[in-house]
């Protein structure tokens, strides 16, 4: 088990007019390999889940478990959970200082305890995994780049000190379409070859179809569903949460409103194709 | 909102928040002016039951309104030290070496202390009770015969409500990228006060970076819609002198008239 939380409660403001529950009894686990998807509203209590994960925000109350460090114990070791965890930012290029982009991927490997050479040479290989020409920007400041790039950038300087498992937050926002559809296969391609477990924060029903097997859905703090993606979009309301599901799920029910059937497991584009051209060479009317 | 900074806005609704900005203002010039005139621990027994008459009414936590002292406690602390060792008047208490601690020096010290918590707790009392517009719409209001001296008022408390508006804004920008670096390993708390000082700057480098983003896209939206800050513009809420006001002034007149009194001993008649 990679990831087990327990009972997780937080509160903000404690005893203040801004007092708010903002996780309110939070269990689940994630395994090796998963990609989990994590959905809810603005203030539903994403952001301070994923700030758990890095101990970034203490623990009050419950228990939060990464591997095996315990952060219910007293002086986890926050290096270690933090290298374990690489956890990208909302706008992450907004996080970006150093001279250059090569300082800048490098400042993560330093921080947990690389040589100089060693640190370049992960630098320069996490830089090539996210697309980017390592010598073609190393030198260029960060503040050069366009938006896609910083955005590399950004994600490389987590990717260079190797971590176990990766927690995106909203990475496609902001990205124009052909951005999105890049970022999102960079991070299927990194599944396959370097982190394999990945939890996703997104606003995109159509992403968590397509890329997560399994869903989280937080409001008001609270956990609402822990399912797989097809359940929750063919089985559960999502109208009380404004949630729209994926556009395949959408066409399915109108494609059944017409007496059309198709297998409620149609999440994405490609899926749909298929199931509707073997639905009419044969194999579904009847 | 993650830390409520102390001496921030407070809603409790009450009488007190209610009252026009112009009017808390003027409470404070009062609030100073009394802690000045007040000079005996009597004066000071009224200063304290006027405040905290003053807490009572608004409906504060009176813990919360405590909690604004912590940010001058050095003042105050030094203020003490300073004032016990080098103000010397009546009976000799303690001498040892070049050190004489008087009695009299220990009872200014404490007037001092009574004298600056008065200060900082009353006025943090207007921050508590009036939000950060109220305030720059009442000091524009307040400033605005300064116009004549071609003083460009409007522009002034523009500038301060804008400052105002993006200090929480800056605040959970810091805390953000705080995060992110310390994610990615970033130590604040180790080393010497150098080292300390060069871990800052991946925070303050992006801060500065998205600070400036910050007001060139501001300024661009206050271009988009024709802003000129000239004097035809109107107000959305017009500040009003009412009976509440009314009432306020009569009472903080009340008060300073008291703590007068205590300063000429009654005019000899104790």
């Amino acid at each position: 088990m990679s990831i087990e939380i327990k009972n997780l409660s937080c509160v903000y403001g404690v005893r203040t007019p801004y007092e708010k529950k903002a996780l309110d009894n939070i269990s689940f686990t994630v395994n090796e390999g998963e990609s989990v998807g994590l959905i809810g509203m603005t203030g539903s209590g994403k952001s301070t889940l994923l700030q758990h994960l890095n101990g970034l925000i203490k623990l009050k109350s419950g228990s939060v478990k990464v591997f095996d460090i315990d952060l219910s114990k007293r002086r986890p070791d926050l290096m270690k959970l933090r290298k374990h965890v690489g956890m990208l930012f909302q706008y992450p290029e907004y996080q970006l200082f150093a001279d250059t982009v090569k300082d800048d991927i490098m400042f993560g490997p330093l921080n947990f305890g690389m040589k100089k050479p060693e640190a370049e040479e992960a630098a320069a290989r996490a830089a090539e995994l996210t697309g980017l020409n390592w010598e073609d920007v190393k030198d260029r400041s960060p503040l050069e780049l366009s938006g896609g790039q910083k955005r590399r950038v950004a994600i490389a300087g987590i990717l260079a000190y190797s971590p176990d498992i990766l927690v995106l937050d909203e990475p496609t926002a902001g990205l124009d379409p052909l951005g999105k559809k890049e970022m999102l296969d960079l991070i299927a391609s990194l599944r396959k070859t370097t982190v394999s477990t990945v939890i996703t924060v997104s606003h995109n029903m159509d992403e968590i179809a397509e890329y997560c097997d399994r869903v989280i859905v937080l409001s008001d703090g609270k956990l609402l569903y822990d399912t797989t993606p097809a359940k929750l979009f063919y089985e559960e309301d999502l109208a009380p949460l404004h949630l729209q599901p994926p556009h395949a799920v959408r066409i399915v029910r109108l494609l059944e409103n017409k007496g059309i059937r198709l297998p409620h497991d149609v999440l994405t584009e490609d899926q749909l194709v298929a199931a509707i051209k073997e639905y009419f060479s044969g194999g579904g009317h009847a | 909102m993650r830390n409520v900074a102390f001496g921030q806005y407070y809603p409790t609704g009450s009488f007190i928040h209610r009252l026009d900005p112009r009017t808390k203002l003027f409470a404070g010039i009062v609030f100073i002016a009394a802690a000045f005139v007040a000079d005996s621990y009597w004066a000071y027994l009224a200063c304290y039951a006027f405040l905290i008459f003053v807490i009572l009414v608004s409906k504060i936590p009176i813990l919360q309104v405590l909690k604004t002292i912590k940010s001058v406690f050095f003042i105050i602390l030094l203020s003490v030290i300073l004032n016990v060792f080098f103000h010397h008047e009546g009976k000799v208490l303690v001498s040892w070496w070049k050190i004489k601690i008087t009695a009299g020096g220990l009872l200014y010290s404490g007037q001092i202390i009574l004298r600056l918590m008065f200060l900082v707790l009353s006025t943090s009392l207007i921050t508590l009770t009036s939000t950060p517009t109220e305030l720059t719409d009442g000091l524009e209001k307040v400033m605005s015969p300064l116009k004549y001296l071609r003083f460009p008022v409007h522009d002034v408390a523009i500038i301060m409500s804008i400052a105002l508006r993006f200090i929480p804004t800056l605040m959970e920008e810091t805390d953000k990228i705080t995060m992110a670096q310390k994610a990615r390993g970033a130590k604040f708390d180790t080393g010497g006060p150098f080292a300390r000082a060069k871990a800052l700057l991946p925070v303050l480098i992006p801060l500065f970076v998205s600070a400036f983003r910050r007001a060139d896209e501001l300024a661009f939206a206050l271009d988009a819609r024709c802003y000129n800050a000239t004097e035809a513009r109107t107000k959305m809420k017009i500040l009003r002198f009412g009976w509440k006001d009314l009432t306020a002034f009569l009472f903080l007149a009340l008060f300073l008239t008291v703590i007068a009194f205590f300063r000429s001993g009654f005019f000899g008649l104790l």
